[in-house]
């Protein structure tokens, strides 16, 4: 029953995708090129002697100072503002960007475009390089073992109050060590499982001390990490918060009871989810923050909405505080294809984190109509991987073949990427192995990105036979080495996300009758999956490696890393590198070997750290633990669609979840014409 | 009378009990709960979230406890008016709900109102004129209506506004006024966006009911009654609407009880097509998302107004009907 719904499946895919084609192929000769532009975006002025000495603001701003219900502009920013120079031009204020969002699980939209980023450390527009941000400069000290961060002069958090070591210290005193908040500590704060501690030097300045050398914490700032600013909050991270407004939740500084009436009041079953709750930069509009807009509606109301935040530390180069817009207003859209509709209708002045790549035609179509124009912001990873689950277990003879290399590199040169490529990217995506985008610092080299990755069907089929696969039965399909039928695999694949996995994975079924492997495609709820992966019963599952070309601050893609996840190459493997060793199962040598290069890597120089990236990516190329498809395309959030009417817009910008992308292309800096 | 209106009220108690455990177990049926589903929509959206994140959050929500000890925990919160905090959206249960049933309840009278304005007499009109060329036409529309899905029709609606005129694609509100306290501008626009949710939502029901009035009218019409009627000279007219049609209304009243929920919960995929805020997707997200509370104070709703409609459809029968008798002889 399974087979025919999914053969119809197939054919019904098949006949849609190609009237996908055709018009994909008309949009191809719009210009591919002429869609993905030049890698551009804002810089940070790090010089002080660079920085403007006067400062200006927006009107309604100058209005309040006017009347005496704000301080002047320069004591608002402090001695040391963070300068960002525009990528284009300075812009003019005003404005409110018109955006959608579908919930409030979608709080990454909002971090993503309104909150700076707040981090202390952030990444140049290549995303390559970790600079100064909110930390006025980082200094590293006693080898690697303590970081010493520079907060700005006179820095501010959005209710005037100052911003110094002692929101680092509360946070790490009285959030971080309280177990009811924070249950279990954060690996980030900690090198080789053993934790570090924050101390305050003086106003200005913060110790992070740790047992071992931590070469990798600049990095780890600069990510989307647990010390990454205010979007942890929520969960008690963020590696600093407002303690002068905090304080009132906390029963180490108010009566125990009176706080228990109060979160009862505001229907709170304890005061820690209350005080979670009142910790959350997308929820509660009186946190104060460091951000250049704050929420003003909260993102579980129908319109999410912020607001330029007074006390903002961003300047540009002729000293304008930013942000140039007044607003951001989000919208609730019920579903996706409202939110697409909308944005083709040009409702929206700024569109990317749920467009769909299927629609781009759509979206070129109506560019004059909508008074919009379409961008592309390939991602530096791969769109599709199929990882192998090196622990599944329950069929001995299936486990034998995942845990074979050549079984392995055998399918992946099986897989015609061209095709893949021609009819779900439009073209637009690059064929390959799993390994990040050339010009990506931990990229082992070129020969890499065809490792195992190009259509060989006489090889692969040359392997198969050769490890003990040659038997076939009457349809051509290769039967099980223990005598027991067809050797058929099984791919787990969910639907609606930025990736049509089941329907690739349907054309990939279809590719591998060629090499004799009868491949089984099973779409699944998305809680199951990770219930299955959590249990160890997939055997293969579809997804995205996107973060991975951040190795070490998003490896769970690259190796078994994660336990709880939607697909899994490895659980028990993952539970052994988590434990240390204690639990789980150990992994065969050359995983053992990428994982240990992997954990070695934050403890050296970056110059080090670089090449034992390069190590881990070659075995993961080599071992083809996971294979790689198609990658470097536009498919998650790399569909921009922005209003013609907008300044300093980058042809095509960094797109990755460490990037916060947009945030990295300083949306504060945006204006309309 | 009155006895008969306790018992059943006693009965319905009982009822929304059972309800509520029904709700609340079906809700933990599936695999998983909230935290991997949290994960899920996590990683979709490009993020991991780590294992020592997921085991804290189970450990804030209670996610842990056997299944009886969540339920209890519910319930002892439900019986003094706290429906518990949404999950998902991180707000109290009744806030969540309470701004998004009055704009379900618009949508849906507004609906039922076009359903019976335009069934009734369309309906009595194609029993009088059996075979008529205007009973053929309303029941080749009533079929078709019948037959169309309305959530295909709401997104063929959904492009021809699109490409025609460049209307507001989605929701109640223009955008400016999405957040503006009520004024007359503000239900004005509200007025304006209500016509297409309405008909669509209204279209199936409006085809059933011109079906069952013309059926059971022209049930009614061949009795003698009727024809006493016009024997002792009464109006075509006022023969038709005071006894026929009177008798042909009883399958209306005994609807209320679906009418009821159907009011909170009938617009669920014509809303999600067209993105009305209303309570429809807020439960299929709930439910996706395994929001316990949230979408157990749904259920829990939907379960309510089931049996007070019903409740009222039994008394309403009794009095409209006649024929009914509460005694057994």
């Amino acid at each position: 029953m399974t087979t025919r719904w999914s053969r119809l499946t197939a054919v019904l895919a098949v006949i849609l995708l190609s009237g996908a084609v055709a018009v994909g192929a008309l949009a191809q000769s719009a210009g591919k090129s002429s869609l993905i532009g030049k890698l551009e975006g804002p810089e940070v002025v790090t010089d002080a002697g660079k920085a403007p000495k006067v400062f200006k603001e927006a009107p309604q701003l100058a209005a309040l100072v006017k009347a005496g219900k704000l301080p002047p502009v320069a004591e608002r920013i402090g001695q040391d503002p963070l300068v960002i120079k525009p990528l284009k031009e300075i812009g003019k204020y005003g404005g409110a960007l018109r955006a959608g969002f579908t919930g409030p699980a979608d709080f990454w939209n909002g971090f993503r475009c309104c909150s700076g980023p707040d981090h202390l450390m952030f990444w140049d527009y290549t995303g390559d390089k970790a600079v100064p941000n909110l930390a006025k400069g980082l200094e590293m000290q006693d080898n690697g073992r303590v970081w010493l961060v520079h907060l700005r002069r006179g820095m501010k958090w959005s209710d005037g109050k100052p911003f110094t070591a002692d929101d680092f210290v509360f946070w790490f005193e009285d959030i971080y060590r309280n177990k009811d908040l924070v249950p279990t500590p954060t690996a980030v704060m900690a090198i080789n499982g053993k934790q570090g501690v924050i101390e305050k030097v003086d106003t200005y300045t913060v110790r992070f001390k740790f047992p071992e050398p931590y070469f990798m914490f600049p990095d780890v700032l600069a990510g989307s990490t647990d010390l990454a600013g205010q979007w942890g909050g929520y969960r008690g991270m963020g590696g600093f918060a407002p303690a002068h407004y905090l304080k009132q939740f906390l029963p180490k500084y108010v009566n125990q009871a009176e706080l228990d009436k109060k979160a009862k009041d505001a229907k709170f079953d304890s005061w820690v989810r209350y005080f979670l709750n009142r910790n959350d930069w997308a929820v509660n509009p009186d946190l104060p923050v460091l951000s250049p807009w704050k929420t003003v509606t909260p993102i579980n109301t129908p319109t999410w909405t912020l607001e330029r935040n007074p006390y903002s530390v961003f300047v540009d180069t002729a000293g304008n505080q930013l942000p140039y817009m007044d607003k951001v207003v989000l919208t609730l859209a019920e579903n996706l294809e409202v939110l697409n509709l909308r944005a083709i209708a040009g409702e929206y002045d700024y569109a990317s984190r749920h467009v769909d790549l299927g629609k781009l035609p759509v979206f070129i179509e109506n560019q004059q109509k909508g008074n919009y124009k379409v961008y592309l912001d390939p991602g530096d990873y791969c769109d599709l991987i199929i990882k192998f689950n090196l622990n599944y277990d329950a069929d001995a003879e299936i486990a034998k073949w995942l845990n074979t290399a050549d079984f392995r590199r055998a399918l992946s040169l099986g897989i015609d990427r061209d095709q893949i490529n021609e009819t779900f990217w439009l073209g637009t995506g690059t064929p390959g192995s799993v390994v990040p985008v050339d010009s990506n610092k931990y990229n082992p080299g070129p020969q890499y990105r065809k490792l195992w990755a190009t259509l060989d069907i006489k090889k692969a089929n040359e392997m198969l036979d050769k490890i003990g696969l040659a038997k076939k039965d009457a349809e051509g399909y290769r039967l099980r080495s223990d005598g027991k039928g067809r050797l058929r695999i099984e791919i787990m694949t969910l639907g609606g996300q930025f990736v049509q996995y089941t329907q690739i994975s349907e054309m990939i079924r279809e590719q591998w009758k060629k090499i004799g492997i009868d491949l089984k495609v099973q779409e699944v709820e998305r809680s199951l999956a990770i219930q299955r992966a959590v249990a160890n019963e997939q055997q293969l599952s579809a997804w995205n490696n996107d973060g991975s070309e951040h190795l070490f601050t998003f490896p769970t893609h690259v190796f078994p890393f994660t336990v709880d996840d939607v697909t899994t190459s490895g659980p028990l493997y993952a539970k052994w590198f988590r434990s240390g060793g204690t639990q789980g199962k150990e992994p065969e040598p050359r995983m053992k070997e990428l994982m240990e290069k992997w954990k070695k890597a934050f403890s050296v120089p970056e110059k080090e750290r670089v090449q034992l990236g390069k190590e881990v990516w070659k075995i993961a190329a080599e071992e083809v633990y996971v294979i790689g498809v198609v990658g470097q395309g536009p498919a998650a959030m790399g569909v921009r669609v922005v209003k013609n009417n907008m300044g300093n817009i980058p042809s095509r910008m960094y797109n990755s979840p460490d990037g916060k992308t947009p945030g990295i292309s300083r949306p504060a800096t945006f204006y309309y014409k | 009378m009155l006895a008969y209106v306790g018992r059943r009220a006693l009965l319905a108690v009982f009822t929304v009990w059972a309800i509520s455990v029904l709700s609340f177990v079906i809700i933990q049926l599936p695999p998983g709960d909230y935290v991997t589903s949290y994960i899920a929509q996590m990683a979709s959206m490009g993020s991991v979230v780590s294992d020592e994140e997921a085991q804290a959050l189970r450990i804030q929500y209670g996610l842990g406890q056997p299944i009886y000890v969540q339920y209890l925990k519910w319930m002892k919160q439900v019986v003094v008016g706290n429906f518990g905090m949404s999950m998902e959206w991180r707000r109290p249960v009744t806030e969540v709900i309470g701004e998004r049933l009055w704009m379900t309840v618009i949508v849906s009278v507004a609906a039922l109102l076009l359903t019976w304005t335009l069934a009734l007499p369309i309906g009595i009109y194609s029993a009088v004129r059996q075979y008529s060329p205007g009973d053929y036409v309303a029941t080749f529309i009533g079929f078709i209506g019948l037959a169309v899905p309305n959530f295909l029709l709401a997104l063929v609606l959904l492009y021809l506004g699109f490409v025609f005129f460049s209307a507001h694609i989605g929701g109640l509100f223009s955008p400016e006024l999405q957040d503006a306290p009520w004024s007359f501008e503000r239900a004005w626009d509200l007025a304006k966006h209500l016509p297409i949710p309405a008909l669509i939502l209204g279209l199936a029901g409006t085809a059933q009911q011109v079906r069952i009035m013309r059926a059971n009218l022209l049930d009614e019409l061949r009795k003698p009654y009727v024809v006493t009627a016009r024997a002792k000279g009464l109006s075509e007219l006022r023969t038709i609407l005071k006894y026929p049609v009177r008798m042909a209304l009883n399958p209306f009243a005994s609807t209320i009880g679906y009418t009821l929920p159907y009011i909170v919960s009938g617009s669920i995929i014509v809303s999600l097509v067209l993105g009305l805020p209303t309570v429809g997707p807020l439960l299929l997200k709930a439910l996706i998302a395994q929001d316990m509370f949230l979408a157990g104070t749904i259920v829990l709703l939907l379960g309510l107004m089931t049996v007070i409609g019903t409740l009222i459809s039994d008394i309403l029968l009794v009095w409209i009907d006649p024929r009914i008798r509460l005694e057994q002889t």
